[in-house]
């Protein structure tokens, strides 16, 4: 780590380890659920940025991260931890065992097939009440417990959400810098010459889904124990698409635009809907203004808005 | 035309609408509210959150129409004790996440008193661990939900529990000698009267002969209506929060009478079902056609300010609102969450129904309150049947 980086990453430090106690509470919820959605988008930015792939169920992973948690705290009495280990288990499993197939698909129809799964899982949500609560869900889920520390407040809570979330984009940051990080790249750019360099292009998309799976769940039991509710409502296609939108809005190949995708679909419709009812149309623009004028996301627009002004300092200079 | 005359022209057509405006506003709130009683001093705030936007704005909307034409009523009355109440009203876009930030929002950033809504069962649960945690008031514009919400004895319904809605469908049943019914239900909503109505359908000799559910949003119930059919029931019971089913049931000709359930009363549903609304019988609670006796003012209030005829969702709304006033007159404007708790937990006399909030499930409400409208021609009539206490 270079001395530049070190001179903006110490003061961000500093930003984000007082954010919470200068910002109001409903503020410090807001900033818990960018953490939440970080997580969330992080799957999803592996899959379409380095891999091409438009993953449409990760509320399925969510769900199920979110209602194991759910479960096993609530009508079993297990410890939490035990409810973030089966909500990832069965996520990672369901994601080879589903992978496996539905990867072999490409383009539209591998993005129809993931949000047929998210549309079965949502389903499957609502029909199996006995254990997921059906509509009226699963209430009462426990505040995380660190060593007799109740994470009971979003001031408390977000330390915990995004000490998660920075691990997770640390996992992130090493796969992609990593010799798989070239072959997802090679893949997604020719996957007919990475697979004339004998990439196994099945068992690393594969293995890709279930990271994104991992990471889906996780957000699922960290979400379920700061709401202390989980119903079917928020796991539905919707909920895709939104985390689907968070790599798109932020910058699908970079890391840090994940972050600010999630705080995009957080933070945009709660200022929005100080706007009245017509807030979800404004919020609709702005998607599509984003997309239409970045295509890069924003990341990727600052990105290049530096390197311009850069140029024309260099010009004038 | 010159782009200047252009802009004077609109300026003065914007204004004069704007003067238009103020002058209809003050007459109708001069005819509406009569001699306004002096209200001064720093607004009592409430929040107050409802679903205006996404899937449960059939009932946010109307909602939301019925809390601020309380709010009006209350200060026109001399509010809490001589000061303004003040209701800020937030949408939760039917979404239970967008609640609990609101409830955040509204219960530490604004510094409310006592909530009420949300609109959506999801949304009232997630919020009442907020509400339940910080000891604030809440009145939900839902029946009473999963299990936990019996723990939060500061959370009142002002709509009736989903056990109560099945018994009052089945009290029609007995009341038509309907032995055998067939039920098209919802996976939402539906779904959870069902659960109800199962075990009750026994307690009334009643057979349930098929029953038949369908996504929530599906556009055609066609095949399960058939099915409903060809097990040839006495009467059909749909419980559902949409228009189609009805239509469904109409096209493929069951003869049969449709009772249906409160989830589909409002205006916006019966509109959309078209011819296939006649007919039905609903219980439900307020017939804006022809109100009951102490349902008359709020009616006509609620006509004279919004030229509509109010149904159950704008009743609730409007109660819940009268409901915190009341305790906070009794308990005192500034009065803490537990006193006003304790202020709330008594019988109340409302618009829609008459509530016991010291009751177990903190909504009270007889079945006798019910009362079971026919639909004609769009508009709804009541019946006289009534089911005593």
């Amino acid at each position: 780590m270079n001395s530049r980086t070190l001179l903006w990453l110490v003061p961000c430090l500093i930003v984000w380890a007082v954010l919470p106690f200068v910002v109001p509470r409903y503020m410090a919820d807001l900033l818990v659920f960018t953490g939440i959605y970080t997580v969330a988008g992080l799957g999803i930015g592996l899959l379409l940025g380095h891999c091409g792939i438009v993953n449409l169920a990760q509320a399925t992973f969510y769900g199920l991260g979110a209602y194991a948690s759910a479960y096993c705290t609530v009508m079993m009495g297990l410890p939490s931890i035990v409810g973030f280990i089966a909500g990832a288990a069965i996520s990672m499993a369901l994601a080879y065992v589903i992978g496996r197939p539905i990867l072999r698909l490409t383009g539209y129809f591998l993005a129809l097939g993931t949000l047929a799964l998210s549309a079965i899982a949502s389903a499957l949500f609502f029909e199996w009440d006995w254990l997921t609560g059906g509509t009226l869900g699963i209430g009462g889920i426990p505040k995380l417990d660190l060593f007799g520390f109740l994470l009971d407040r979003p001031s408390r809570y977000y330390f915990f959400v995004w000490i998660v979330a920075f691990a997770c984009m640390a996992v992130a940051h090493n796969l992609v810098d990593s010799r798989t990080g070239l072959m997802l790249r090679s893949m997604r750019d020719s996957s007919t010459a990475a697979a004339a360099l004998s990439i196994d292009l099945q068992t690393l998309r594969t293995k890709v889904f279930v990271v994104c799976a991992l990471f889906g769940s996780l957000a699922g039991s960290l979400f379920a124990h700061h709401a202390s509710f989980v119903s079917t409502q928020s796991f539905t296609v919707d909920r895709s698409i939104s985390f689907l939108l968070i790599p798109v809005i932020g910058g699908a190949t970079s890391i840090p635009g994940i972050v600010v995708g999630a705080l995009f679909v957080t933070f945009l419709p709660e200022l929005l809907s100080k706007l009245g009812d017509i807030h979800q149309i404004l919020f609709g623009l702005a998607l599509v203004a984003v997309v239409v004028l970045m295509p890069d996301g924003l990341v990727g627009a600052f990105g290049r808005l530096r390197t311009r002004l850069a140029r024309r300092g260099n010009s004038n200079g | 035309m010159k782009f200047n005359e252009w802009e004077e022209r609109k300026k003065m057509s914007v204004s004069s609408f704007i003067a238009k405006l103020a002058g209809a506003t003050a007459l109708v709130g001069l005819s509406a509210f009569g001699v306004q009683a002096q209200t001064s001093g720093e607004p009592v705030k409430i929040g107050a959150i409802v679903s205006a936007t996404g899937a449960g704005a059939g009932l946010g909307v109307p909602e939301r129409n019925g809390l601020l034409l309380a709010e009006k009523d209350i200060n026109a009355k001399g509010g809490i004790k001589g000061r303004p109440i003040k209701i800020i009203v937030e949408d939760d876009a039917s979404n239970p996440d967008t609640a609990l930030s609101k409830a955040n929002d509204l219960i530490f950033g604004q510094k409310v008193q006592a909530l009420l809504g949300p609109s959506l069962t999801a949304s009232t649960v997630a919020v009442g661990g907020v509400t339940h945690a910080n000891k604030i008031p809440q009145i939900a514009f839902t029946g009473i939900g999963p299990a936990v919400e019996r723990e939060r004895k500061c959370l009142a319904h002002v709509l009736p529990p989903q056990r109560l809605n099945a018994t009052a469908l089945l009290e029609y049943a007995k009341n038509i000698k309907a032995a055998k019914i067939g039920v098209l239900h919802d996976a939402g909503y539906g779904n959870v009267v069902m659960a109800e109505l199962k075990p009750l359908a026994d307690k009334y000799g009643v057979k349930l002969v098929a029953v038949e559910k369908f996504e929530i949003g599906a556009t055609d119930t066609t095949t399960q209506a058939a099915k409903v059919k060809a097990a040839q029931p006495d009467a059909v019971f749909i419980i559902a929060t949409s228009a189609t089913p009805f239509r469904n049931v109409k096209q493929i000709q069951i003869a049969q009478p449709v009772i249906a359930a409160i989830g589909s009363s409002s205006y916006e549903y019966v509109n959309a079902m078209g011819p296939a609304a006649d007919n039905i019988v609903i219980p439900e609670f307020v017939v804006g056609e022809d109100p009951l006796p102490h349902q008359k003012a709020f009616v006509e209030l609620y006509r004279q300010t919004y030229n509509s005829t109010p149904k159950n969702y704008e009743a609730a709304a409007w109660d819940a609102a009268h409901i915190i006033a009341a305790a906070l007159n009794k308990a005192g404007a500034d009065a803490t969450g537990e006193k006003l708790c304790e202020a709330m937990k008594a019988p109340y006399t409302g618009v829609l129904a008459n509530y016991d909030f010291s009751a177990d499930d903190m909504t009270g409400i007889p079945i006798s309150s019910f009362v079971f409208s026919k639909l004609v021609g769009g508009k709804y009539t009541r019946t006289p049947f009534r089911v005593a206490q």
